[in-house]
């Protein structure tokens, strides 16, 4: 189970690690604020779309609050 | 270091390398990104930042509970509805996730200064 | 428009690298910082635009006395909105920039067993009471892996994980190293039901902001 039998899987962490640090990590120099949760980039998304989809939602009878999702 | 060759930045691992690239491979789904105006994509991505949040409320909530808890705070009536509602909004929340394909690594909170609150 | 790699600090000179999608790697001065960019074509995020920004920062680090990575983001509509951005952070930019100099980030990514999830809780109490045990397995976990590095860094990042993951990056002074590493080793060698990744040596991609401990 030595992970130096397998180069590839190492190469692929490393991978996987480099392109977490570039796109996650870093200085954030932009002027917008971004949100960065659950990699959702809300300036991207933009509020229009943001407002269209939460209707969609309820459209389709999903929760969107907790007291809902006890019920 | 050419973009085309292997690299390697593994200095030490163990155990099972597999399972930390399982922690990572959501990130594969980030390409390409930022010009994403696929209304599916777009909803998945709005329920994942909505189940977020609620993980996020339940888990802080859950937390004062067992500080409460330990504290002695609360009688064992208290107890055991507490812990039933967290158990309901635990059941509801995996619920949620297996409708709309999310992983518990999927809702993944970046919340900077606030990084180890969970 | 306007890609940003990194802020740097004394570069001889630009790498004999690439930026993204072949263009020329070029320094832009704003007041007292001095930043590394490239003309982009258009907005896009693909994998071997990652690469090739990770390929140019590090190229970078190894001709500087300091570098800040950027994050890959939207680009710069032009030169005007870099300035202002960059004025905006500079004096926290300038302060992290003398932070780091010398240091290179490690990477601990750990995941533990995943703990026998016995029969479904009977009572709402019980369920509190396995929670309880869950929180305290975790904060052992993070105790005895992240303590003993935490006290080779200069400063660490990150942590947000579930109770069987753990997710941390360190500051560590360049001759620091191996001396972590080491620990690394032993604590592999003291747990071994952990799966246990430690990457490096980055360039300093987690401590580019002053929230960092």
């Amino acid at each position: 189970m030595s992970s130096d039998l397998r180069p590839d899987l190492r190469q692929q962490v490393t991978l996987l690690e480099l392109v977490d640090r570039v796109l996650n990590k870093g200085v954030v120099l932009s002027g917008d604020i971004t949100l960065s949760v659950a990699d959702v980039d809300l300036v991207y998304i933009g509020l229009r779309v943001l407002l269209s989809s939460v209707a969609t939602l309820e459209e389709q009878g999903m929760p969107v609050a907790i007291g809902d999702a006890l019920r | 270091m050419s973009a085309h060759e292997p690299i390697d930045k593994v200095l030490a691992g163990s155990g099972d390398l597999d399972r930390i690239a399982g922690e990572l491979e959501h990130l594969q789904d980030a390409f390409p990104r930022r010009i994403n105006a696929d209304p599916e994509k777009v909803e998945q991505g709005l329920a994942r930042l909505v189940l977020t949040l609620v993980e996020l409320l339940r888990q802080l909530m859950e937390r004062q509970a067992l500080r409460r808890m330990e504290g002695g705070a609360l009688t064992d009536e208290q107890l055991d509805q507490l812990g039933e509602t967290f158990m309901k909004l635990n059941q509801r929340m995996e619920e949620l996730k297996a409708e709309f394909g999310l992983e518990d690594r999927d809702l993944n909170l970046d919340l900077g200064p606030l990084g180890n609150l969970l | 428009m306007i890609h940003v790699y990194g802020i740097v600090d004394e570069l001889d000179s630009l790498p004999p690298v690439e930026g993204v999608d072949g263009a020329a790697l070029e320094r832009r001065r704003v007041d007292a910082l001095e930043l590394v960019v490239s003309e982009v074509p258009r907005d896009e995020v693909t994998q071997e635009a990652v690469l090739r920004h990770a390929q140019v920062v590090e190229a970078l680090m190894s001709r500087s006395r300091a570098v800040l990575p950027a994050q890959f983001s939207r680009p710069f509509a032009g030169d005007e909105e870099l300035v202002s951005a960059v004025t905006a952070k500079a004096s926290d930019l300038e302060l992290r920039l003398q932070r780091v100099r010398g240091c290179v980030e490690l990477g601990l990514r750990v995941v533990a067993p995943a703990p026998d999830s016995g029969p479904e809780a009977e009572s709402g109490a019980e369920y509190l009471r396995a929670r309880l045990d869950e929180e305290r397995r975790r904060s052992q976990l993070v105790a005895e892996v992240d303590e003993p590095l935490a006290r080779l860094a200069q400063e660490t990042a990150g942590g947000a994980a579930g109770s069987n993951v753990f997710e941390r990056a360190y500051l560590v002074r360049d001759e620091d190293a191996s001396t972590f590493l080491d620990t690394v080793r032993e604590l592999q060698a003291a747990h071994p039901e952990l799966s246990l990744a430690c990457t490096g040596p980055w360039p300093p991609y987690s401590f580019g902001a002053e929230a960092a401990k």
